[in-house]
């Protein structure tokens, strides 16, 4: 059972590399692939689980669409046959149309996802999150540059917003969901803060749903819950 | 229009002073808040010094503006500085204030030695044009405030004028970016024995050429991206240093600064590597301002490095440390993690590097604590770790992540409470990890794990 993980020498801000580190601590049969922007991907060649992608620079988002415009279409075709993916924080952006930037910078996207991201370098938007998926609570932070603009309802999405952010300041959604492409905004280690969304992403690998560490990472996700639900608490840093 | 309102909000700001002497709150930057309130490009016409060197980075820069400070003074040099005030913009200003006339002219001052805010950069140098820029390092910091240090480099090769002369580390190739065009020159230390060539780090940001995006190969590593890299496909590497500390002995305490093929014999006055870039860094800037080695050495020997984030006390039958871990900082919390597992003895540790300002209106954003080396704590050497406040269940599963025995590890929410679950074992070293936003409240602890300390050792006594 294999877990690629793209671009681990720049896909890395953020604490990101220790989802796949726990999902390796929770199934230790995993084979993990760190595939460098030199290599040729391995889920081009199939028998990939599970696709990883984290947060970069924005050197990094350029190298990270470079290394994958040749692939585009592959990519595409196995997301649409099902390909389980999971993309956190501004590496979302890698797989919209585009980001500008209010210093002039801007990123031609891969276009997997329609959206399109807004930068504002020097106003950095800073949040916590509580949303829903299938029934189960999700926790998270923002930490980032801008938002995306897809539109609020009309393409599937990740996650419900409870409290927090969605795709942009006022949406009703946040991330994105095509087939089992799973692409959040949220960064950091959403697989270690969110048990119960783990066990669901081992499930769909399929792996025992087995956690490592799990009564203190259910504590640690409870306690968390219960403090973003509390009324007098601001999601706005 | 300009000048008028300048003079008006110099005027102000200039008789807040006195009262604010008299309210006992003159170590407040708010003359120079309210003098950018009332005057937007306060900086553009408040007068400067005839030399100006901005100090910048990460890390060091505080030290390394006080240590250039007292080595300039102790040269008969007027040093105008914001040693006592913030480096931000509020603080620069307010520095520029109680060193100028009522008409706004720099008065007695021979140079000005600036500590400045990376992120404040686009406040002040369109304002205040430096001649030198000093830039310690540039590593990860708050991810939430600087998010990466290469957009602190962006920030800053945006801001520094095109006229200024870049003093930078040659071992960390993120600084070396910064302001590509401008004059340059560099400080490094050369390989030490404790140096590797692989990354133990999870923060390891030049991983690639900046050239080529190629695997960079490390000829040597002293941590994260710190060390000398080249590329093997293009051809890439780090530049060579016009100061190079060399032939570093701790045990002798001494070094030479290598310069233009000749060497150069100097003091050590630190046992700690980042204080060794402290020094060269400094010796760097001296050096670029016209001063003699055996001027330098001389000054320097007779200079402290502050230790103001780590003090020890025997008390009782333990050594109880406090130990400052910046909290939102992974890189800080890596560094002292390193040191404390490096350290001879046993340790027991109180982990208390919350954000209290969080708590209660926002909710602390942990991610840093997932970038964070707390791998160093699995050591051996350290018996028991007392994780607390708010985040204290973040640490847990954190540590347990990083290998630490679930026995090892106690979880309490209470600081007061968390520091009795500590063993206090005889011969023990009993640390306290704080961060600047837990400061007061690590004090109070802290004097608390003093009490429980003697305590322990009475009963130990009695039982004996």
């Amino acid at each position: 059972m294999r877990v690629e993980v793209l671009f681990p020498e720049i896909c890395n801000l953020s604490g990101d590399g220790m989802n796949i580190r726990y999902l390796h601590q929770c199934c230790p049969a995993l084979e993990i692939v760190e595939t460098t922007l030199k290599d040729r991907p391995a889920f081009l060649d199939g028998g990939v689980e599970l696709l990883y992608l984290g947060s970069a620079t924005e050197k990094g988002l350029e190298l990270m669409v470079e290394a994958l415009a040749p692939h585009r279409e592959a990519l595409l075709e196995r997301i649409d046959q099902g390909q389980l993916m999971l993309v956190t924080g501004n590496a979302l952006d890698a797989l919209g149309r585009y980001v500008t930037s209010d210093d002039g910078w801007r990123l031609e996207g891969l276009g997997i996802l329609d959206t399109h991201a807004e930068y504002h370098m020097m106003d950095r938007h800073n949040s916590f999150f509580l949303g829903k998926f299938e029934g189960m609570d999700i926790v998270g932070f923002k930490s980032l540059f801008g938002h995306t603009y897809g539109a609020d309802d009309a393409a599937e999405p990740l996650f419900a917003v409870e409290k927090g952010v969605g795709r942009f300041p006022g949406a009703a959604v946040e991330g994105f969901r095509r087939n089992n492409l799973l692409a959040t905004y949220l960064t950091g280690p959403l697989l270690v803060l969110n048990p119960p969304f783990t066990k669901w992403l081992l499930r769909q690998m399929g792996a025992p749903d087995h956690l490592a560490f799990e009564e203190a990472a259910m504590d640690n996700y409870e306690k968390r819950v219960a403090e973003f639900r509390e009324p007098g608490r601001d999601y706005m840093y | 229009m300009g000048k008028l309102r300048f003079l008006l909000a110099l005027w102000l700001a200039k008789l807040s002073i006195p009262a604010l002497k008299i309210t006992r709150h003159n170590g407040t930057d708010f003359p120079g808040s309210l003098a950018l309130k009332l005057c937007p490009d306060f900086l553009r016409y408040v007068g400067k010094p005839g030399t100006i060197v901005a100090v910048t980075g990460t890390n060091g820069k505080t030290t390394v503006s006080n240590m250039l400070t007292d080595v300039l003074e102790a040269r008969g040099l007027r040093v105008l500085g914001n040693r006592f005030g913030s480096n931000i913009a509020s603080g620069i200003s307010t520095a520029f204030i109680r060193n100028c006339d009522l008409l706004g002219r720099v008065r007695r001052c021979d140079i000005a030695v600036l500590e400045v805010d990376e992120r404040s950069s686009p406040r002040i140098y369109p304002y205040v044009k430096p001649d030198y820029v000093v830039l310690t390092n540039l590593f990860r910091d708050s991810i939430m405030r600087n998010a990466h240090p290469y957009f602190i480099a962006d920030v800053l090769t945006k801001s520094i004028p095109a006229g200024t002369k870049m003093i930078l580390n040659a071992d960390d190739l993120i600084s070396c970016s910064v302001s590509p065009e401008n004059p340059r020159v560099y400080f490094g230390i050369d390989r030490l024995e404790s140096d590797v060539t692989d990354c133990i780090n999870l923060i390891d940001d030049v991983r690639i050429c900046p050239r080529c995006s190629g695997k960079l190969a490390y000829d040597y590593r002293r941590y994260h991206h710190i060390g000398r890299a080249r590329c093997s496909q293009c051809g890439f590497a780090s530049p060579e240093s016009d100061y190079l500390a060399a032939a570093v002995d701790f045990h002798r305490q001494s070094m030479v600064i290598r310069e233009n093929g000749a060497e150069y014999p100097y003091p050590l006055i630190t046992d700690s590597i980042f204080n060794v870039y402290n020094m060269v860094t400094v010796i760097a800037a001296l050096r670029q301002l016209g001063f003699d080695h055996g001027d330098i050495a001389d000054a320097l020997g007779r200079t402290a490095v502050a230790e103001t984030r780590h003090s020890e006390e025997q008390v009782g039958k333990v050594r109880l440390v406090k130990q400052m871990s910046k909290e939102k900082n992974a890189l800080a919390g890596s560094r002292a993690f390193d040191y404390i597992a490096g350290r001879p003895g046993r340790k027991e540790l109180l982990l208390m590097m919350n954000c209290l300002g969080d708590t209660h209106h926002w909710s602390e954003n942990t991610c840093w604590i997932f970038d964070a080396d707390f791998e160093f704590l699995a050591h051996e050497s350290i018996a028991q770790l007392v994780c607390t406040g708010a985040r204290c269940r973040d640490y847990k599963l954190r540590l347990l992540m990083a290998g630490v025995p679930e026995e090892k590890i106690v979880c309490e929410e209470d600081e007061f409470k968390a520091a009795e679950r500590l063993h206090y074992t005889p011969g023990d070293d009993v640390y306290i990890l704080y961060g600047t936003d837990s400061l007061a409240l690590a004090y109070r602890v802290y004097d608390r794990m003093r009490e429980l300390a003697l305590q322990h050792a009475e009963e130990k006594e009695a039982e004996a």
